[in-house]
């Protein structure tokens, strides 16, 4: 390869390969998206209905019995949240054979065959990036509870930025170490994760990802366009239902942009690892 | 040699009109901002093609083909661009800050020097950037080559600075100058148009929005292409000008 950006420029490419399993892939985005969109209408109903029996007593929220509040909701919420997390552990899954068909040059797109092993690989994506994300996500929380409104405040969150920024460059890594081996230990072998780095170069491997983030920064913001128009479009046909435009909307963008940003991300993830491995 | 440069990439321009069409359709579509990184990527295209041409040769057009290796590479230059111009701009920042920050005459000199600094480093920073851009494309599109300060100072030197700065210079004089009398001369035979008509009784505002429209539409369409292919080409064949 002359240079590292036709990784980028492959990654583009490869959901066009198959377009089928580009969608099936979109239907679990859409439903997440919908489930999303519902999840946080019903949360605002239950706020609301928690809000106004505050009102009527005079008392805390911490004061209203559970059985005041709308339960069947919040039943249907939490449910409703499960179901997401399991879609989405499933995604991550998917996610997972991307990177590995990714690394493994494998010119098709993985399948959906086997969703027990999909969905086995995505508590494994999730403990990792669960674990990556702790350390910061620490210093945050206890860092804003002890300092409370001091001072000290700004630099607590500089710092936890600058660690989530690390981790993420890091993670990116540990995915594809863990996947390559297929192993959960080799997620934190940070020599190795270090020495992949290091042999494509810091800059290398920090630009080539920047560049990447860039380029579905531009594609998100063009499509984002386009489906304001397309919202404006939907607006103008049915009248007071902003409800049901936002999930047209939700399943819409789930369906073909967030799934194609998702096997275009992972493809380039895998591509790089393949390209530190040299 | 500017002249020739210039010569050239005026005859290569003109080629084909279907091109410039095509780019004109698309321009008109840049509202939705990933075309516009389309146009870049096709500039990028017309530069790749006169740093690995000769100049006077004969090099076709590039095509539109692979739209997507277009966008990347219209990005890649977008990038190159915006950091290299991030350089003046945060020389002037830093000098204005100071100066916000001392009164009296001392800080409207500051600002003079500023300005004169930011001026000095912002024409070097257009060169330098159209010189990277160049170069990586010389290099197959490394983009670490766009930055390689060294080899592109050294292409530069070869080049001389002088005659950089004037074809630089001439470059946008030309586009200025062919925007201009474009659009001057619809404008003229579209007012023609409109008095004679006046004249004869006819209403003559109906005449002069055609001919506004028609003036954007060519402005669109045939010279706005027609000038950013220009550009690219000259940049392109004043890189290959190295001994």
């Amino acid at each position: 390869m002359a240079s590292i950006t036709d990784c980028v420029v492959e990654g583009l490419k490869y959901p066009f390969k198959d377009i089928n399993k580009l969608l099936i892939f979109g239907v679990l985005f859409a439903v997440i998206s919908a489930l999303s969109t519902f999840i946080g209408a019903k949360s605002l109903d239950i706020f609301r209905a928690a809000v106004h029996i505050n009102e009527m007593n005079n008392g805390t929220l911490s004061q209203i019995p559970f059985s005041q509040l709308p339960t069947g909701d919040i039943y249907l919420v939490v449910g409703l949240t499960i179901v997401a997390f399991i879609v989405s552990l499933l995604i991550m899954g998917y996610q997972y054979d991307i990177i590995k068909f990714s690394i493994n040059k494998k010119e098709d797109l993985p399948g959906f065959g086997d969703i027990w092993a999909m969905f086995v690989n995505g508590i494994k994506y999730f403990i990792v990036i669960l674990a990556y994300n702790i350390i910061p996500m620490l210093v945050l929380v206890v860092g804003t509870a002890f300092t409370g409104e001091s001072s000290v405040l700004p630099i607590i969150i500089f710092i936890s930025m600058l660690l989530f920024i690390i981790a993420y460059f890091l993670l990116l890594m540990a995915l594809n170490n863990m996947i390559a081996h297929d192993s959960l230990k080799k997620a934190f072998d940070f020599r190795e994760i270090i020495d992949n780095i290091s042999n494509l170069g810091r800059g290398k491997y920090v630009g080539i990802i920047l560049f990447t983030l860039i380029v579905m920064m531009i594609i998100s913001v063009a499509v984002g366009f386009i489906l304001s128009f397309i919202t404006v479009l939907f607006a103008a046909i049915i009248n007071n239902q902003a409800f049901v435009i936002s999930i047209v909307i939700a399943i819409i963008e789930g369906l073909f942009i967030d799934s194609y940003m998702g096997l275009f991300f992972n493809r380039v993830c895998g591509s790089i690892y393949r390209e530190s491995i040299k | 040699m500017i002249l020739d440069i210039y010569k050239d990439a005026l005859e290569y321009s003109a080629k084909d009109w279907k091109t410039l069409v095509i780019l004109g359709v698309i321009c008109l579509f840049s509202f939705l901002f990933l075309p516009a990184f389309l146009i870049t990527g096709f500039n990028y295209r017309v530069i790749n093609t006169a740093v690995h041409g000769i100049i006077n040769g004969r090099d076709p057009l590039p095509g539109f083909d692979d739209p997507i290796d277009m966008f990347i590479d219209g990005v890649k230059v977008v990038i190159v661009q915006v950091i290299y111009l991030l350089v003046p701009m945060i020389i002037f920042l830093v000098f204005a800050l100071i100066a916000g920050h001392i009164s009296g005459i001392a800080s409207g000199v500051l600002i003079f020097i500023g300005c004169l600094i930011t001026l000095v480093v912002g024409v070097a920073a257009c060169l330098m950037s159209q010189m990277g851009i160049c170069h990586m494309a010389y290099n197959d599109g490394a983009f670490s080559k766009a930055f390689a300060l060294s080899e592109i100072k050294e292409v530069i030197d070869e080049i001389g600075w002088f005659e950089c700065i004037l074809t630089y210079i001439g470059l946008i004089i030309i586009v200025f100058v062919i925007s201009v009398v474009v659009t001057t001369l619809i404008g003229i035979i579209f007012a023609l148009f409109g008095v004679s008509g006046a004249f004869l009784g006819v209403d003559p505002s109906g005449i002069l929005l055609l001919g506004t429209f028609i003036n954007s539409t060519i402005a669109m369409f045939i010279v706005g292409p027609y000038l950013s292919i220009f550009a690219s080409r000259s940049m392109g064949l004043l890189y290959t000008m190295q001994i």
